[in-house]
């Protein structure tokens, strides 16, 4: 009993790091440009299947690793710069509409390449076995995604807080106007936040797609639980979100313990208990700020 | 049926009038004939193109499944030059989407407008359920069930439209039963997924196994769509069970495999299962996880009578053929031996024809139940091994002329 509580979670803690990275680029882009990102799901979705095809042409998980957010951190990019932008200001719908829309063409496309069976990324061979300390014994390879993705988050958080970049991030959130009027053009920072946050979903899709399998209702799976984290941290809060992500994933996997057919319904009570005790979610800005 | 009127009157238009004259002509043609229409008197006379509707996916996750089907009825009339019985054949494909009400509108406008002879498909088994009142209630094309294994379509629908051309859920579960008894051990765990094609599969298992002997020491249900499997070993490791019996497919397949594989599940235990845990689309993606588990099904890529089939199947679609390409293309052999052998496409002729009959299958011969249209069939165990291109299935065991139970259904 000990034992499953124990790897349940090491399991809700890495899946939780893994949701932090596709929900960190969600809700930067919301908290930013206010577009509500419906194609961030599939974003994650072709961060697997461009790290399946590397991993599997070239034999090297690593170039996988590195290429494929890149990859779709290029996309990403053309994306928010011939589709996106032109409706920036608009009515939010407009941008719903636009990105549902594109995470349905992704999709097919999708079906159309890779077609629909289900792949897998292979590990690299250093990660194949498993560890055991004290009673539990896990995979190597879960731990190694539960270690990257902690460190990863663990820098953006310090480069947000600290660096010249993340200030300026925070700023052009806040008060997009005067960032402007101090000469700074604003719409390049919002391509490198909405670049930034494609990669790092992609990087999610290569890291969970050497453990669960890469099919094309992946993104579709993920962009809810992402939505969750984002509505329960905050709209908008980097922090936030990640203490979401921590919750959702432990819920996550102790619900599988204790009730597989209401894990689901645990994710959505628990979002509208945090909406009725805290609107804004855990730290998003009150309506006062 | 009344697409003779509308062939003469509409098809061989352009594909945008097609729809509007088609409808058109049926008017005219239901009006024209009457109740000798009706009455289905016309026989196959006059009726120089048979019509095959493909009621299954094209998009949605289950594409795969769809497209091959096509692609094994399409070979066999490239096979045959496009001709049954010297009548040109015609596909009319519309996408199911998986989905139960749009599987029973497209049926409709497939009988009705397009004048189908034949419906193939589909895939999913709750959208034939929807799909029976339609088709009974038109009664004017046969239904080649290419992959919807619900034993509940006999069982509650007993049409005599109805013929599986692929399998039921019987048959890919409980005759296992034995094997596991015979030669792995006298304890089992269930774990399936938790929706009305895994549930049947662990009820007519455990009755199967019970019935030997055995014992089913835990059940575990994991919800279909299941991204982590790992919080679940826990109950099936300490059921302390010799094998385990599971039905997964597709992604959840995979996952259940490979990360069963890394958990050390398969250490202790033999793990068991339907076919389709184990098949041409998943094994690719489960790799070296999949070494040395067992499967029961229908059909082995790597059988003897079957390897003709995936020869032809593979020039045509440079690939390997999977179990629902057979399916496809047994769909088209049972329906052109109707037509050949009745001489007609009067449904009754291809009804009274197929009643029976054996089909010389890529999988081996089967023949059609009498009472029920289900097949019965020669069951593959199947072990998974180490082959020249990744893990491939081999057949380490055939239990012959598995027959499955009638339900209480008794169609003539």
């Amino acid at each position: 009993m000990i034992e499953s509580i124990l790897r349940a979670t090491l399991l809700g803690l890495q899946l939780g790091v893994t949701f932090a990275l596709v929900a960190a680029g969600l809700t930067l882009i919301f908290g930013m440009m206010d577009v509500i990102n419906f194609a961030h799901g599939a974003l994650y979705m072709l961060g697997g299947y461009f790290g399946y095809t590397i991993a599997t042409q070239f034999g090297s998980f690593w170039a996988a690793l590195v290429l494929a957010p890149i990859i779709v951190g290029v996309l990403g990019a053309a994306m928010e710069k011939f589709t996106l932008r032109p409706l920036y200001g608009r009515n939010p719908l407009y941008h719903i509409l636009l990105t549902y829309g594109l995470a349905v063409m992704i999709q097919g496309v999708v079906l159309e390449v890779w077609g629909a069976s289900s792949q897998q990324i292979p590990r690299p061979g250093q990660f194949t076995g498993s560890i055991t300390v004290g009673p539990v014994t896990y995979p190597t390879y879960w731990l190694f995604v539960l270690v990257v993705s902690t460190v990863i988050l663990t820098v953006i958080w310090y480069a947000i807080e600290n660096s010249n970049l993340g200030i300026l991030m925070r700023a052009s959130a806040h008060d997009t106007e005067m960032v402007n009027a101090l000469g700074i053009d604003v719409s390049k920072v919002f391509t490198g936040v909405f670049v930034f946050g494609a990669a790092l979903a992609a990087l999610a899709g290569v890291l969970l797609g050497a453990t669960r399998s890469v099919n094309p209702g992946m993104g579709a799976g993920i962009i809810i639980e992402a939505f969750v984290i984002v509505v329960i941290g905050g709209l908008g809060s980097f922090k936030g979100a990640v203490y979401a992500a921590l919750l959702i994933g432990l819920v996550t996997a102790y619900g599988a313990l204790v009730a597989p057919t209401l894990t689901e319904l645990f994710l959505f009570v628990l979002m509208a208990v945090v909406l009725l005790v805290r609107p804004s979610g855990l730290f998003g800005a009150t309506e006062a700020a | 049926m009344s697409n003779d009127g509308s062939q003469q009157l509409g098809r061989r238009q352009s594909n945008s009038d097609r729809q509007h004259l088609s409808r058109r002509g049926y008017l005219a043609a239901g009006a024209a004939l009457g109740s000798a229409a009706i009455a289905g008197c016309l026989g196959g006379d006059g009726d120089e193109t048979l019509t095959v509707g493909m009621a299954v996916p094209t998009t949605g996750v289950y594409a795969l499944l769809g497209e091959s089907i096509t692609n094994g009825f399409e070979l066999f009339l490239e096979e045959n030059d496009g001709e049954i019985n010297g009548q040109e054949v015609e596909i009319v494909s519309r996408d199911t989407e998986a989905d139960t009400s749009r599987g029973v509108s497209i049926t409709r406008e497939l009988i009705t407008s397009e004048g189908a002879d034949a419906i193939v498909g589909p895939v999913s088994s709750a959208v034939a359920i929807a799909m029976m009142e339609t088709i009974e209630s038109e009664g004017s094309a046969v239904w080649l069930n290419a992959n919807a294994g619900d034993y509940r379509v006999t069982r509650d629908g007993c049409m005599r439209y109805h013929f599986r051309t692929s399998f039921n859920d019987w048959q890919t579960s409980a005759p296992l039963a034995q094997w596991v008894y015979d030669n792995i051990g006298e304890t089992v765990c269930i774990a399936n997924a938790d929706y009305a094609f895994g549930n049947n599969s662990r009820e007519f298992f455990r009755e199967a196994f019970e019935e030997v002997g055995g014992e089913v020491v835990e059940e575990v249900g994991v919800p279909l769509g299941t991204d982590d499997f790992s919080p679940y070993f826990d109950d099936i490791e300490s059921s302390g069970a010799d094998a385990i019996y599971s039905f997964f497919a597709g992604s959840d397949a995979v996952n259940y495999i490979s990360q069963g594989d890394d958990f050390g599940l398969f250490d202790e235990m033999v793990q068991t299962g339907s076919g389709f845990l184990l098949s041409e689309d998943t094994l690719p993606a489960q790799g070296s996880a999949a070494v040395g588990k067992y499967s029961l099904l229908h059909y082995a890529s790597t059988a003897e009578q079957t390897q003709d089939f995936v020869a032809a199947y593979r020039d045509a679609y440079d690939e390997t053929a999977n179990v629902y390409a057979a399916q496809g293309y047994d769909s088209a052999q049972a329906f052109a031996a109707a037509i050949e052998d009745g001489g007609s496409s009067d449904i009754d002729d291809i009804i009274d024809a197929m009643r029976g009959m054996e089909i010389d299958s890529p999988r081996g011969n089967f023949r059609f139940n009498e009472d029920t249209n289900d097949p019965i069939q020669d069951m593959h165990v199947r072990e998974v091994v180490d082959g020249d291109d990744g893990p491939e299935n081999q057949v380490v065991e055939t239990i012959e002329n598995v027959e499955s139970p009638t339900w209480d259904c008794s169609i003539y």
